[in-house]
């Protein structure tokens, strides 16, 4: 079992993507845990999820969402409930989700872990029980 | 399985189909054939490009058990089917070697397919329309009935891609027929004949205001949004997901409501989550979970003497109901598991839950604790009707087996 994250409730910057000269050079990751961490001292169990950090979204989808919502904003500008309104709002939900996907895909990709699924049995894949 | 070979196939009694789905594939263009043998489980295929005109022959007709998950986007499908294909073992992963893109999930047992694929407009069409992807319009339901009903009857499909970052429509990749099939997205139950096929459906009912505090979860950090942004975007798509998808969860089998607390009051941090599992009653292959006593009405708190938990504490309900005029069994858990004999405790208390072992359901919430919801009513909830549908899978194929040595008998 993992060790216990007890209380801590970290807001790590993340790294942004080396892309554009006038983006900021950090993103940081809001801190809104839906999960409590076990507060009980002594806790085996690490129900929780370290959910403050992560991966950035790769540059080109986090561009896409960042241009959706200026594109939405534009396009209702003039009629709140117009379909291209409400098409527009939903593509910046598109992106969203799929940035949040890629996030999630970056985080399962550990170089050690990808090498350790082929080949549990190497040295350097060996788990140790306490 | 079948015995099901070229040579034999005089003393086959009419579970070979030949079949040529042909709006399958006309959006390629292609003419060229593939035939596709099966042979007791194993499949030689020769591939001359696309599938316009198929041959097989399965064991006793339909083969795969289709099951049906229906959420609007950002509500925890992904996570779902991660405990779904983990009850099953084996981990789903991405097709090999294909599109890094697709939204298929591929494990031993089981094929996850994303209903997004299906969307007829892309993402310009959708924009020159002025429609939203929750739109009907947006989407073939002809072409989803087909390939759905394909796979169930054994039979290999070339399915579109919609690529989620683009926004296009990528060429098509080959899925072949699984032990079962699960349909995401936005619409299994929409269209009355794919719905008619389903043998299990799900519907995961986030309310309003856990939706949004998800969301802010999801997309603050993200360049762009604010507060404002991620409002503004569910107050659009809410008339569409109103007309076209809610409606939906009153054909689900199951239902899981994820609603605010009410251990708190008048909190709407959204940390702490109450949450139903709506049961229908007389389904077929599903006797839906119990706490203490079949059909009783029960208010539980685990806590007390012999559990001690941490505030607000965790609170359950059990009882019949009524949801769309049809009889249910309603499961509620309203507050968080912080301590593993919390979780072991009530599912030592719960019956019906189709484990295999004394603790299952404790140690699939251990194998995923650092999964969203893996400490709430949403993971336990979640990885019970894993079981179920694991449970459903196994009377399925079981009946099957029977039927053939029935036959001969008589």
């Amino acid at each position: 079992m993992a060790t216990t994250l007890a209380g801590v409730s970290v807001s790590t910057a993340r790294a942004a993507p080396a892309a554009g000269a006038t983006r900021p050079v950090t993103t940081p990751r809001a801190a809104f845990p839906l999960v409590r961490f076990p507060r009980r001292a002594g806790s085996r169990l690490a129900f929780a999820r370290a959910a403050a950090t992560g991966p950035a979204t790769p540059s080109n989808i986090s561009d896409k969402v960042s241009e959706s919502i200026k594109a939405a904003e534009e396009a209702c500008a003039g009629d709140p409930v117009s379909g291209e309104c409400v098409a527009a709002w939903d593509e910046v939900e598109e992106l969203s989700a799929a940035a949040s996907h890629a996030r999630d895909k970056l985080k399962g990709s550990d170089p050690l872990e990808n090498y350790c699924k082929d080949n549990p049995e190497a040295d350097e894949c060996r788990t140790y029980e306490d | 399985m079948a015995i099901c070979t070229v040579s034999t196939s005089h003393s086959l009694h009419s579970t070979c189909y030949i079949s040529a789905p042909t709006r399958t594939t006309a959006h390629l263009g292609f003419h060229q054939r593939q035939v596709i043998f099966y042979t007791g489980g194993r499949r030689s295929a020769r591939r001359g490009g696309i599938v316009p005109s198929v041959v097989t022959c399965a064991a006793g007709g339909a083969n795969t058990v289709v099951i049906g998950l229906a959420a609007d986007s950002g509500c925890g499908k992904s996570t779902f089917m991660r405990r779904l294909t983990s009850v099953f073992g084996g981990a789903a992963e991405p097709p090999r070697g294909g599109n890094p893109d697709s939204n298929t999930l591929i494990s031993d047992t089981t094929t996850v397919i994303c209903l997004d694929d299906y969307h007829s407009l892309d993402r310009t069409g959708r924009k020159e329309k002025g429609v939203t992807a929750l739109d009907p319009a947006a989407n073939n339901f002809d072409l989803m009935y087909e390939q759905v009903k394909a796979l169930k009857d054994g039979i290999a499909v070339e399915k579109p891609i919609y690529n989620h970052v683009t926004g296009l429509l990528d060429p098509p990749e080959l899925i072949k027929p699984p032990k079962i099939l699960v349909i995401e997205g936005l619409h299994p139950m929409f269209d009355p004949r794919v719905r008619d096929i389903l043998d299990f459906s799900i519907y995961l009912d986030i309310s309003n205001e856990v939706k949004f505090a998800w969301k802010i979860q999801r997309d603050m950090a993200e360049r762009g949004h604010s507060l404002e942004s991620i409002k503004a975007s569910i107050e659009a798509r809410k008339p569409d997901f109103d007309a076209y998808i809610d409606p939906q969860k009153q054909y689900a089998d199951a239902v899981i409501e994820v609603l605010p607390t009410q251990l708190i009051p008048d909190d709407n941090e959204g940390k702490v989550l109450r949450v139903k599992l709506v049961m229908k009653e007389g389904v077929k292959y599903f006797s839906p979970v119990y706490l203490f006593d079949d059909g009783s009405t029960i208010s539980w708190i685990p806590c007390g003497r012999k559990l001690t938990c941490s505030y607000p504490g965790i609170k359950f309900a059990y009882g019949p109901d009524t949801y769309f005029g049809k009889e249910v069994s309603v499961l509620e858990m309203d507050g968080q598991f912080d301590r593993l004999d919390e979780l072991i405790y009530v599912e030592s208390h719960l019956s019906n839950l189709s484990t295999k072992f004394y603790g299952e359901v404790t140690q699939q919430m251990l194998k995923h604790a650092d999964f969203p919801g893996s400490n709430n009513g949403t993971g336990l909830f979640q990885t019970i009707v894993g079981l179920k549908i694991r449970d459903l899978y196994e009377q399925i194929v079981a009946e099957k087996a029977a039927t053939p040595l029935e036959a001969a008998k008589a």
